[in-house]
């Protein structure tokens, strides 16, 4: 008997905890569950659940997909580490995804951005196109202004910013990167600390 | 029992391994100190980018310098709270993820119960004892009549001692972190200007730190507008006899007071090495003790030090709710 294949994916960049499972090509279980700035108190609960439901345990994992951001930093910061953990402990493979890729994921067809609010007018967003549910990058992750980025895509778009990820969809596109060493892996802020951009700017 | 201990509420991401809240088979600090150093200060936002940089690569070093395998661990014992709370998190999941992964129990720990029991990797605690644990961000005496029996029983009102240090460090352009910088130059200055030592003679155990800090600060800044040359070595001096007489006074009395049969001292500004002399010479008929150096400072070798006796005490293990508490208080 050839041994099933079980990806887990891991996202805390947006409101969402999302967690879910791929056996053998099959969602077999997702959880994505709004929180209120307490995905450091749910996701492992949740995550042992879902291990608990399915009936296997973190070594039977036989592949790793994190959301590296960008996003909220403290959020994605717990997916994150959580992801290198369980990487590390188990000596699984690990994989990134952007978590705007699994925002866009949800859309069906289309120019879509994955959006991630972030304040005076700006936003974490990518742009996808949409097609035989395959996505294909036309934007790469950026931090700006909002209006200025929808200039940059052509009409008509759909802006996703909530939604449960279609993690097949991302598993069918080239959308994720290996990771080759687990202990160097750190999320994509895509900006730097505003003590470091002072620092330079005083510089 | 082997106790994982995990600490990352400040600026050191630390991993241990301890053997019955004693002996330690490793102790694994990766500290930001260099960077912080750029800034004057720890920057919140970029301590918690370090934590995650590096935290799984100091349990894998913890684990393989103590010569173990998860597996032989007994306990997974975190630091959650108080501290930064970003840092705190990366912490808290992590080790909430090894304990989720081999069925090990999960206990959270008081920063401060952590700094206390870095004592007992010395030698055992004895009971009653009278712990003075000053540090960045505490300065406190807390009676304890057995483990993890903890009785507050003063704090600072204001600033904490390590914090008044640095502060003074920056004020006469020392480099940061002030505290160990001032302790070093107050070995060759003298008490010349003889600060106030504020609530040395108040009848509770409370102390105060920012009326002093505020004096140095405007006795360094009026001589400087009339020209007058600071020599730092007796600003150093004359701010840490200050401070170390209220700390040594204070603790002597409570120490009487409640009849303690040990006084140990704990924290960052244990290695503060004006507070060892003087505490030595001020309380002579009860042992003092320091911890060693290296555990002075914030580590995970006393966090799973600290693990080891509330889990032995409550016998309660944490579930994999247990969160980081940034004001999270010790009992
Ligand atoms: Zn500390």
């Amino acid at each position: 008997m050839t041994k099933s294949s079980k990806t887990l994916f891991v996202d805390t960049a947006t409101k969402s905890v999302l967690l879910a499972l791929v056996i053998d090509g099959v969602v077999t279980d997702l959880v994505c569950q709004e929180g209120q700035n307490n995905h450091s108190v749910t996701i492992l609960p949740l995550l042992d659940d879902l291990l608990k439901r399915q009936n296997i345990a973190l070594r039977d994992l036989t592949e790793l997909i994190v959301g590296i951001g960008p996003g909220s930093y403290t959020g994605v910061r717990i997916g994150v580490s959580i992801a290198k953990m369980i990487g590390y402990l188990n000596d699984i493979p690990v994989r990134t995804v952007s978590s705007l890729a699994l925002l866009a994921s949800s859309a069906s067809a289309g120019t879509v951005v994955g959006f991630i609010d972030a304040r005076r007018e700006n936003a974490f967003m990518a742009c996808y196109d949409i097609t035989d549910d395959v996505m294909t990058e036309r934007v790469a992750d950026t931090l700006e202004n909002v209006e200025a980025f929808q200039t940059r895509i052509p009409k008509p778009y759909q802006i996703v910013s909530a939604g449960i990820p279609d993690v097949l969809k991302i598993l069918r596109s080239h959308l994720t990167f290996p990771v080759p060493d687990i202990h160097a892996l750190v999320p994509n802020y895509l900006q730097v600390t505003e003590a470091e951009h002072n620092k330079k700017a005083s510089a | 029992m082997y106790v994982l201990g995990v600490e990352s509420s400040c600026d050191e991401t630390s991993v241990a391994v301890v053997k019955d809240g004693r002996e330690v088979l490793s102790n694994v600090v990766l500290s930001q100190i260099d960077i912080h150093k750029e800034y004057g200060g720890v920057v919140p936002e970029i301590a918690s980018r370090e934590h995650v940089k590096g935290v799984s690569m100091v349990f894998d070093q913890a684990i393989k310098q103590a010569g173990l395998r998860y597996e032989d661990i007994g306990l997974v014992a975190v630091t959650n709270g108080p501290g930064l709370i970003g840092s705190l998190l990366i912490g808290v999941n992590a080790a909430k993820v090894v304990a989720m992964n081999y069925g090990i129990p999960l206990i959270g720990v008081h920063h401060i119960a952590g700094h206390i029991y870095a004592n007992n990797l010395e030698r055992p605690i004895e009971f009653p004892c009278l712990a003075l644990v000053v540090s960045g961000g505490h300065t406190e005496l807390d009676l304890m009549n057995g483990h993890f029996d903890f009785v507050k029983l003063g704090e600072t009102q204001d600033d904490a001692v390590g914090e008044a240090y640095d502060k003074i460090g920056r004020v006469l352009d020392l480099p940061y972190p002030g505290g160990p910088v001032v302790d070093k130059l107050s070995a060759i200055g003298k008490d010349s200007y003889h600060f106030p030592r504020p609530m040395i003679d108040s009848p509770d155990y409370n102390f105060s730190f920012s009326g002093l800090k505020s004096h140095v600060i405007n006795l360094h800044h009026n001589m400087t507008q009339r020209n007058e040359p600071i020599i730092k070595e007796d600003f150093c001096r004359s701010f840490q006899e200050a401070v170390t007489d209220v700390l040594c006074q204070k603790t002597k009395r409570a120490a009487h007071e409640y009849a303690v049969k040990q006084v140990i001292v704990a924290g960052g500004v244990a290695a503060n090495r004006g507070l060892r002399a003087k505490m030595a010479l001020t309380i002579t008929d009860i042992p003092v003790y320091f911890p060693a150096m290296k555990y002075c400072t914030d580590n995970a070798a006393m966090i799973a030090a600290a693990g080891y006796f509330k889990f032995a005490k409550t016998g309660v293990a944490d579930d994999l709710f247990l969160n980081g508490d940034s004001r999270l208080a010790l009992n």
